[in-house]
């Protein structure tokens, strides 16, 4: 095996955990401020996706403008989904049918407009890669891990250095003591769901940039975000990043080194022993 | 007298009534199912009830150990997959009814396996417990895909012998799966009310304080966990004849784990039944709307029915059911005039001559007890002695270590050196559970209900665990005599958010009585309260107390403490720095200064 | 090379009696259609309208409604109209199963058919054969699965695809005088496809090639980037993939990543739109059972069903409108069970299971026989490439759409 296969393979799986990270940023901020674990964000992103594919795609808008009009779009929805929950008071489990049952109806919706086939945005404004020494960087794929990785840290530093992320985050200590200093809790929890909105929103653009998509692959990411989300720790964005990072590349590097087929064992053998040995950490 | 009546009957351990009614009711059904094929329905039918039994049997399993111990599994897939993969490789060459007993074997063994490493992290509970059963799950589903277990091309089960039991082997496989489901619903049933159950319960709302109580947390996670993913196993092994071909991809995609958490919440996850309505409603959903037409219509009412479902029976079907139930019961008890004054309970031993302080027998001494978080010494080289029948005041600054004390006392944490000896015996590394079963009991300064079982049943949950190990028949009148004693008896169907502080407080109270405990330790009893309520908590220790318990009372209240102690310890910065009579001790120019000198000392 | 000789001369005279006798029926059926009368003939079935094999039942879907349509207005069957009753099985095997129970013993349906996907079908052949049922059905991958002596397969891959597939793909190469010498075989561990690459590497071990790369990788992999890495680095003149669905189209992807095309390049069962709408998809070979070309669409009947395809296909918003394996063999499963019960006049099924058997049916795809193991006769599977952006049948010659031969590099 070469160096150069190594390199173009551990890219390959920081790429994917970028995306992973991207797709998961949302999930992660919405369970742990909200605590809600929402299926639905998977819709969402999807949903975003055929609109990227609908509008940059077969109607020739141009991509940007897309992503732009998408992101106030979904923080819009998830705005809505969060006056559905708080409206219900539906605690954390059942959050999961809730959302589940949209995803369903979202997948479906999806399907009747798009069809169940395969659908495919080319993308030019995206094209090609860069060669540095023997290495490729591919265009779209650093653009997104670019984007991913600078939101979770936008997001992390908006949390710890903002008037709104510091409230938001004594709101989850005590309520009660945040509400004395004036913290508007219901309009903050409604300022999180539509952020993890409007990242579904950026998530999707880049999936559909990247992947063909088809309405039953909407919860293709399912289990590997929900192990960086977790494994990063709920709400935090930097462990997010690593932990996407680190299942991308140990995934990758297996996949370079052995059978593929092997692949999954790695991360999630790394993420188990991570468990039950460092707990304190995880 | 007809309060007492009235709460009689919704007393969880079960009114003799339902005790008998619902398993006769099991085994009608379970006989009903059975000749069911003697009239020949037409065999989709049996089909149906088949994949009806089969997420019976899936949704209650999973409950076992999620519903009922909170362990929130996000993996039962691997369970049922280890099944479906006993069956697919085994059914060749055995009987099937080899098959289905080694499937639950080592479906049960892996669960236990997995258990033995996991429980004995403290941290691995719920978001993080379903993170490693997701894990385990990819990881086992990857090495089946990759090993001749499976290998990629699947296991089709060819020419597996049925034996025919009606007219054809499928109706055998019908058959199984009830046999299968209606043996979930009874284990399930007997878990919730059990022992088990009680403990599960506890461990369920705080693992902690269940494990102070008595209750043998680890074994008791072990087992439900074993119970649940044998189950699994059992139904996986039935499924793969029944689908009779089995990939990895099948087995092991995220949608079964998923649509059993589903059917579990939708029916009530904290309930023996509640998954089986769940299995019913979402199965007869998915079968309801079929037709070949609306295919995409159907799954928008799917959708939405399980949003409707969650948005109007929060608690699941189950919980509305209790809702109603407890409705019905609570404005009758706030209705009724004041219980009758509760006549003092005899405690054992009670009106017996108190020994003078230095005859005393030393019960629990402690030997240079030492431990250190993180480099701070919380305690450092302490010796002590409690002795039978006294009330030793424990007392010392914030952060002085009396908490710590306490919790070591009570097996929380483990100390890094000493020996703690109960009447001879080294209990400084035993088990939490283990020291309460040896008749030390604790409150806590901020009152720890279990906050989803009612004011008795929490009571009954350190009757039951705790030093007096009661049957759970005798843990109700146990429980009701404790409440009465601390004046909740009203409140024994309440839920503790239901309570005031002090209601709570007396709560915790009632919990340690109830265990029967030789040592109490109150940590803090008089925190928060008013001054009225100090008096008649005052008087309730000393009732407690009813001259022979021996207490353990950790206080900052000092007229409180010179008032009841016989005895005070004081700690400072985790040495023990004075020893004797109340009132020497405070005289102590040591204490004072340890007083003074701490800027955030009260009392 | 006299056995092969042999077996492409039998397998042209299949192809032309087929011919003659699809158009034969075509000629009949305007003549003898009236209105049908009576109570229909219920026809049951299940298909993957849901789930994650939706995108191919929804083809499987527009070939049956078209099919039944068209069968009604020339006449219907034994001059009873046609009703297909179907039900949506949701992707998922143990709901197929109970669905033809209940298609079977509840709604006594008169005939049914099979559903999408092998693990379906093979739920499906177990009720069929509980209740002696005849089945025919569409895409089933796995013939030695198939035991069941009433099913036949409307799609004739013949009984060992792992060895004829690649046979042909090589041998399309071959003709060109630049048959390769090294082959990367990459595949999925998806059942139906990870036998095939199996075979391939048997194939290109007894024809000499080196093998220069053998890799399994997980079925729903999403990141093809190592993979692609893996087989750049191998370089082989062929690269072979065990692929399903856009598997294809995913590697291709990554390798364009790293600024790779392979030279040659076969998918076992890609999506045919995609591969042939992507640039990266250019001289892809892959197998086809049918395809809106000469010759085989020449018969009047595979130019309505095509013609008929292309619209609903367009109508249903499908991107990729174009008839090809899964449309043919889906619509000669249903020419094979109308047949046999318009020439025997019966609804028996063991009167129609004793016809098929003897005397084979007449189908789009060509004359398919049952005489083999498993009720697999001769492989009719055809060797098609894209070329200019869209997929042509290369292989074999007879076949081949005038004006194209195989494309190596």
């Amino acid at each position: 095996m070469s160096a150069t296969l190594l390199g173009q393979s551990i890219l390959s799986g920081i790429f994917a955990g970028s995306l992973y990270a991207l797709i998961g940023l949302g999930m992660s901020l919405s369970w742990r401020y909200l605590r809600v674990i929402n299926l639905a964000h998977f819709a969402f992103v999807f949903f975003a996706a055929y609109l990227t594919y609908e509008f940059a795609g077969v109607r020739g808008v141009n991509p940007f403008v897309v992503a732009l009009a998408l992101v106030p779009l979904f923080f819009l929805l998830g705005v809505l989904q969060q006056v559905l929950i708080l409206r219900f008071s539906i605690n954390e489990f059942s959050s999961i049918i809730v959302t589940y049952g949209l995803a369903i109806v979202a997948e479906a919706v999806i399907q009747l407009i798009w069809s169940a086939d395969f659908v495919r945005y080319e993308n030019r404004a995206m094209h090609g890669n860069l060669a540095l020494g023997t290495l490729l960087f591919p265009v779209a794929d650093l653009v997104m891990a670019g984007i991913a990785i600078g939101l979770c840290f936008a997001v992390w530093a908006a949390l710890h250095f903002t008037w709104l992320g510091k409230a938001l985050r004594a709101g989850l200590d005590n309520p009660q003591i945040a509400a004395s200093f004036g913290v508007p809790n219901q309009r903050l929890l409604l300022l999180v769901a539509g952020s993890a909105g409007a990242l579904a929103a950026v998530g999707g653009f880049f999936v559909a940039v990247l992947y063909t998509l088809a309405p039953s692959q909407i919860f293709s990411w399912l289990g590997v975000v929900f192990a960086a989300v977790l494994l990063g720790g709920l709400g935090n964005p930097i462990g997010l990043v690593a932990a996407s990072l680190l299942i991308g590349i140990s995934e990758a590097i297996t996949m370079a080194v052995t059978a593929p087929s092997w692949a999954p064992v790695v991360p999630f053998t790394i993420l188990i022993l991570l468990l039950v040995l460092w707990p304190e950490r995880v | 007298m007809s309060i007492s009546m009235s709460s009689q009957n919704i007393v969880p351990a079960r009114a003799s009534a339902t005790r008998f009614v619902v398993p006769a009711l099991l085994i009608a059904a379970t006989v009903f199912f059975v000749m069911l094929p003697a009239f020949k329905p037409p065999p989709f039918f049996e089909s149906l009830l088949y994949l009806l039994f089969f997420w019976i049997a899936l949704a209650t399993s999973w409950t076992i150990l999620s519903g009922f111990t909170g362990y929130f599994s996000f993996g039962h897939g691997a369970f049922y997959g280890v099944g479906m993969y006993t069956t697919a490789n085994l059914a060749g060459t055995l009987s099937i009814w080899w098959c289905l007993p080694i499937a639950a074997l080592l479906a049960a063994l892996l669960g236990v396996a997995i258990g033995a490493v996991v429980f004995r992290v403290r941290r691995l509970r719920g978001e993080l417990f379903a993170l490693l059963t997701l894990a385990l799950t990819i990881v086992l589903a990857t090495i089946i895909l990759n090993t001749p277990i499976d290998g990629g091309p699947g296991k089709y089960l060819l020419g597996v012998q049925l034996p025919v039991i009606y007219e054809n082997s499928a109706t055998t496989i019908y058959l199984m799966g009830a046999l299968v489901a209606m043996g979930s619903l009874a284990i399930a049933r007997w878990v919730q009310y059990s022992r088990l159950g009680r403990g599960l319960f506890a461990i369920s709302d705080d693992e902690d304080v269940a494990e102070v109580l008595g209750v043998p947390t680890y074994r008791y996670k072990l087992l439900a966990f074993a119970i649940s993913s044998g189950i699994a196993g059992v139904a996986g092994a039935v499924q793969a004849v029944f689908v009779s071909y089995v990939t990895v991809s099948e087995t092991f995609s995220g949608t079964i784990a998923l649509y059993v958490i589903l059917m579990s919440v939708i029916g009530g996850a904290r309930h023996w039944l509640g998954p089986a309505i769940g299995a019913t409603f979402v199965t007869l959903l998915n079968f309801t709307f079929v037709s070949g037409d609306s295919a995409l219509a159907a799954r928008i009412v799917i959708g939405l029915a399980l949003i409707l479902a969650t948005l109007f029976l929060p608690e699941g079907v189950v919980g509305l059911f209790r809702k109603r139930r407890l409705a019905h019961v609570q404005p009758a008890l706030e209705a009724a005039p004041a219980a009758p004054p509760v006549p003092p309970v005899t405690l054992r031993g009670a009106g017996v001559a108190v020994a003078p302080q230095l005859e005393r027998k030393v019960i629990l001494r402690g030997e240079g007890i030492s431990l250190a978080f993180r480099g701070v010494q919380a305690l450092d080289r302490v010796d002590f002695e409690i002795r039978e029948g006294e009330i030793l005041g424990l007392v010392g600054p914030n952060g002085s270590g009396k908490s710590t004390l306490i919790n070591v006392m009570s097996g929380f944490y483990k100390p890094d050196g000493g020996r703690l000896l109960l009447d001879g015996e080294n209990i400084a590394r035993a088990p939490a559970h283990h020291i309460a079963q040896l008749g030390i009991a604790r409150t806590f300064q901020i009152p720890r209900p279990f906050p989803r079982l009612t004011v008795l049943e929490n009571v009954m949950v350190a009757a039951m665990f705790g030093g007096a190990s009661m049957r759970q028949t005798m843990s109700i009148v146990k429980a009701r005599e404790m409440l009465a004693f601390v004046g909740l008896a009203e409140r024994a169907q309440a839920l503790p958010s239901q309570l005031n502080l002090h209601q709570r407080k007396f709560l915790e109270l009632a919990r340690v009585l109830a265990s029967d405990a030789r040592i109490v330790m109150l940590d803090e009893v008089l925190a928060g309260l008013t001054p009225a309520e100090i008096t008649s908590a005052i008087a309730m220790v000393r009732r407690i107390h009813g001259g022979t318990r021996t207490i353990v009372f950790v206080e900052h209240n000092m007229r409180a403490v010179i008032e009841l102690t016989d005895r005070l310890i004081v700690l400072n910065q985790g040495r023990l720095i004075a020893e004797g009579a109340p009132r020497e001790v405070m005289d102590d120019p040591a204490v004072v200064r340890a007083y003074l000198g701490a800027p955030d000392a009260e009392g | 090379m006299q056995g092969r000789n042999f077996a492409d001369a039998t397998r042209r005279s299949m192809l032309i009696a087929g011919f003659g006798l699809t158009l034969a029926v075509g000629a009949l059926a305007p003549a003898t259609a009236q209105q049908p009368s009576g109570p229909p003939i219920r026809i049951g079935g299940t298909l993957a309208l849901t789930g994650p094999l939706a995108q191919t039942g929804a083809i499987h879907k527009i070939v049956g409604d078209l099919f039944v349509e068209q069968l009604n207005k020339k006449g219907g069957l034994l001059g009873r109209p046609v009703e297909w009753v179907l039900l949506d099985d949701q992707s998922k095997p143990d709901v197929t199963r109970t669905l033809y129970e209940r298609l079977i013993t509840v709604d006594k349906v008169d005939l049914i058919i099979g559903p999408y996907a092998t693990a379906s079908i093979l739920s499906a052949m177990a009720v069929a054969q509980r209740y002696n049922k005849i089945l025919v059905h569409s895409t089933f991958g796995i013939p030695k699965l198939a035991t069941y002596e009433r099913q036949f397969p409307g799609w004739p891959l013949g009984f060992e695809p792992e060895k004829g597939m690649p046979t042909a793909a090589l041998d399309a190469l071959n003709s060109t005088g630049k048959g390769p010498k090294s082959i990367a075989i990459v595949t999925s561990k998806f059942p139906s496809v990870q036998f095939v690459a199996a075979g391939a590497r048997e194939v290109a071990k007894s024809r000499g090639l080196k093998e220069a790369l053998y890799l399994e990788f997980e079925f729903g992999t999403r990141d093809f980037g190592p993979i692609a890495a893996r087989v750049r680095e191998a370089d082989a003149d062929f690269l072979f993939m065990g692929a399903i669905g856009l598997e294809g189209n995913q590697l291709l992807e990554a390798l364009e990543k790293l600024n790779y095309k392979p030279r040659n390049h076969f998918y076992v069962y890609p999506t045919p739109g995609p591969m042939a709408s992507s640039p990266l998809g250019d001289g892809a070979l892959s197998n086809t059972a049918f395809e809106n070309l000469p010759p085989l669409n020449a018969s009047p009947s595979a130019a309505a069903f095509a013609k008929g395809f292309n619209e609903a296909a367009a109508k249903a918003g499908l991107p990729y409108t174009e008839p090809e394996t899964q449309a043919g063999a889906s619509w000669s499963a249903w020419e094979i069970l109308t047949g046999a019960v318009a020439a025997t006049k019966s609804l028996d099924d063991k009167v129609l299971t004793e016809w098929l058997k003897k005397n084979g049916a007449d189908t789009i795809i060509g004359h398919i026989s049952f005489n083999g193991p498993n009720n697999y006769g001769p492989d009719l599977m055809r060797i098609k490439q894209v070329q200019k952006g869209k997929w042509v049948i290369i292989w074999p010659k007879d076949i081949a759409t005038p004006g194209y031969s195989p494309q190596a590099k």
